[in-house]
């Protein structure tokens, strides 16, 4: 189905795209590999949709190049890329059943008819919705339209499938249960898939690669372990998940690298990060890897203590979000339940001295100065 | 909850000036279709009974029937030329990217605002003064044009403007050539539209008399031909064709109506895929 080269399914070098002043996108490059589900995650604005709809060949590049399985594909019109898209209004054509849907991209290649049925029928199946052959778009409700919408474009075996936020119009619960669906489909069928979302839980739970878009620019591309365990800067970090910031810089403390918060303490980080001390640096710790207390740490993990004043308990169903200020700055905890007798830690806690610690080796120093830059420009880009 | 103490007076008011209206509007016309079933000689009050005579005379009279044939040959060409060169003139107005869209506009849609008179009597002089040609039917049709096109770029522009443009994307996306991406997905969508177009026309011309008046030769049209004899004195005989000539209008809109329906209903779809979106 993918080609034995060893080239990407889809690389792009340099591309920049601009919409007469405005930069949708500044000299992107990246590479993904056939079979992966690919990311394009960041906030509206950042430039994800262009890249898609480049790839696409939907608008036209500025400048650089784009590459489908190593074949220059920068002048290709659509209908003649080896790619197919899930738009994110799904786009059914409203005068055509469910199959007739399905069927269009088929006959436009001019397959015969028993191809064309076996497949229509296949890739309905795939998505669950062979009864549904027969209704028209307008009768079928935001999941099940998103599905024809799969189908229809897998059924082409495109070398490459663009997802474009397709989960957006859909309630929680179904996008929950899409996410598994398409994790499903994405195995089953062994297609590339790119897929943009603003939604990082999105990415995280399905991706195998991320790239985290701002401003145009790729500001970070790894799996999702990665990104979220070792974001390369705040914007990155704070996009991802959240976390907590403790300004200061990086000094040293004799026995290894080391970062002295506002209030002049000096805690051990794990590693000396390279050619960011000159700039503003943050110290970053996700609230899962801040214990907080009333008495000392247990274990025997060298911990980082320091102290503060618990100020808001929240009670959030499976966890307790605890936060708490200390003279370095706000830390906000979280404390999963089943641990202890969870019920006391509310009146435990709110409005007393407690500790809070973690484990410097879950501590990341990141670059801080980056975040206004960027939100400068997701202001001034254009829609996408 | 009355808003104010004449509320109730107000209303009432207001329901008597509408009837009143309503009875201004349709009286006349009710007595025509009335006057075509009595007996008398010489249509008017009280009616002394019912009969079919003058519809008889109505299909016996062959100068009357050739009149109705000319509307009818000059009411289908012009529906199928104003559909056509309208349906294209919508595109450029909502596809190209012309210079001054709203000017543009105003140009292709002015002729319905112009006064008829003046469009007859300019193209009488333009038809016999520049071009040198005799009046006909062809003459005719051409004046019709100037008044039906309008109505078509109108109506296909404005569905042209809802078109959602995802759709010719995802067409293209899925391998259709732009050719196809017209044939198969934008044609069939605005094809209601089309057809709105096309019986509007039909009404128009049937029943277009200022310009045709100007422009006609010797072959009259159904509403010339009636002028005319209505100059010797109304007979029962031109009810029964304004009656037919009336069913068969309201007949046409009523399609022209359905058929925007039908297209407003397809939108209305894709409008809402896109607000949940």
């Amino acid at each position: 189905m993918t080609g034995a080269g060893t080239a990407p399914a889809i690389e792009l070098i340099n591309v920049t795209k601009r919409y007469g002043e405005a930069v949708a996108l500044d000299r992107v490059s990246l590479q993904i590999e056939s079979g992966e589900f690919f990311c394009l995650l960041g906030p509206s604005g950042c430039g994800k949709t262009t890249t898609l709809n480049l790839i696409g060949g939907f608008i036209p590049l500025t400048s650089g190049e784009l590459r489908i399985e190593g074949q220059r594909v920068n002048d290709l019109p659509p209908h003649q890329r080896d790619v197919n898209t899930v738009f994110q209004n799904y786009a059914l054509f409203p005068h055509m059943s469910v199959a007739d849907n399905v069927a269009f991209g088929l006959r436009m290649e001019s397959l015969p008819d028993d191809e064309i049925g076996r497949r229509v029928g296949e890739y309905l199946e795939l998505v669950g919705l062979s009864e549904y052959r027969d209704r028209y778009p307008g009768q079928l409700s935001g999941g099940q339209a998103q599905r024809v919408a799969l189908a229809r474009a897998l059924a082409k075996r495109p070398t490459v499938l663009l997802l474009d936020e397709p989960l957006g119009a859909l309630d929680l619960k179904l996008r929950k249960q899409m996410q598994v669906e398409l994790a499903r489909i994405h195995r089953q069928v062994g297609t590339t898939f790119v897929f943009v979302t603003h939604d990082q839980e999105e990415a995280l739970s399905m991706a195998t690669r991320i790239a985290v878009m701002a401003g145009g620019h790729v500001r970070q591309i790894g799996t999702p372990r990665e990104i979220y365990l070792g974001p390369v800067d705040r914007f990155v970090a704070d996009f991802i998940g959240e976390s907590n910031f403790l300004d200061g810089r990086v000094a040293s403390n004799g026995q290894g690298p080391a970062f002295q918060l506002s209030n002049g303490t000096v805690v051990p980080i794990p590693t000396e990060p390279d050619g960011t001390q000159n700039g503003r640096v943050a110290l970053m710790i996700r609230p899962e890897s801040v214990g907080v207390g009333r008495g000392a740490p247990g274990g025997m993990t060298p911990n980082v203590v320091i102290d503060g004043r618990a100020t808001n308990v929240a009670f959030m169903g499976n966890h307790t979000r605890i936060t708490v200020q200390t003279d370095a700055g706000i830390l906000v905890a979280l404390r999963f339940h089943g641990e202890s007798d969870e019920q006391a830690v509310e009146e435990e806690m709110l409005d007393q001295e407690v500790h809070v610690w973690w484990d410097p080796r879950e501590s990341t120093v990141v670059t801080a100065d980056d975040l206004r830059g960027s939100e400068e420009e997701l202001r001034g880009g254009p829609e996408g | 909850m009355p808003v104010s103490r004449h509320g109730g007076t107000v209303r009432w008011s207001l329901r008597l000036v509408f009837g009143a209206l309503i009875v201004f509007l349709y009286l006349p016309i009710l007595f025509m279709v009335v006057f075509s079933f009595d007996e008398g000689a010489t249509p008017g009050l009280p009616i002394t009974g019912f009969t079919l005579h003058w519809y008889e005379a109505m299909l016996n009279n062959r100068v009357l029937l050739r009149a109705v044939g000319n509307s009818i040959i000059v009411a289908v060409i012009v529906s199928i030329l104003a559909t056509i060169i309208g349906t294209m003139a919508a595109f450029v107005l909502v596809r190209a990217r012309i210079r001054f869209p709203n000017a543009t506009r105003i140009a292709f849609t002015l002729p319905i605002m112009v006064p008829g008179v003046l469009i007859g009597v300019s193209l009488l002089i333009y038809f016999a003064r520049v071009l040198d040609f005799s009046l006909s039917l062809g003459t005719v049709i051409a004046g019709h044009l100037v008044v039906t096109v309008p109505f078509v770029v109108l109506i296909v522009a404005s569905r042209l403007q809802s078109f959602d443009r995802f759709l010719e994307w995802a067409a293209a996306d899925l391998g259709a050539s732009p050719r196809q991406a017209i044939r198969h997905i934008v044609l069939p969508l605005i094809a209601p539209a089309i057809l709105a177009g096309a019986l509007i026309s039909v009404t128009l011309s049937i029943d277009e008399f200022v310009i045709t008046w100007f422009t006609v030769g010797s072959q009259p049209t159904l509403p010339t031909f009636i002028y005319t004899r209505v100059k010797f004195g109304v007979t029962p005989e031109v009810n029964a064709v304004a009656t037919v000539m009336l069913v068969l209008t309201l007949g046409t809109l009523g399609l022209a109506g359905v058929a925007m329906g039908r297209a407003r209903r397809l939108t209305g779809r894709m409008r809402r895929r896109r607000q949940a979106g």
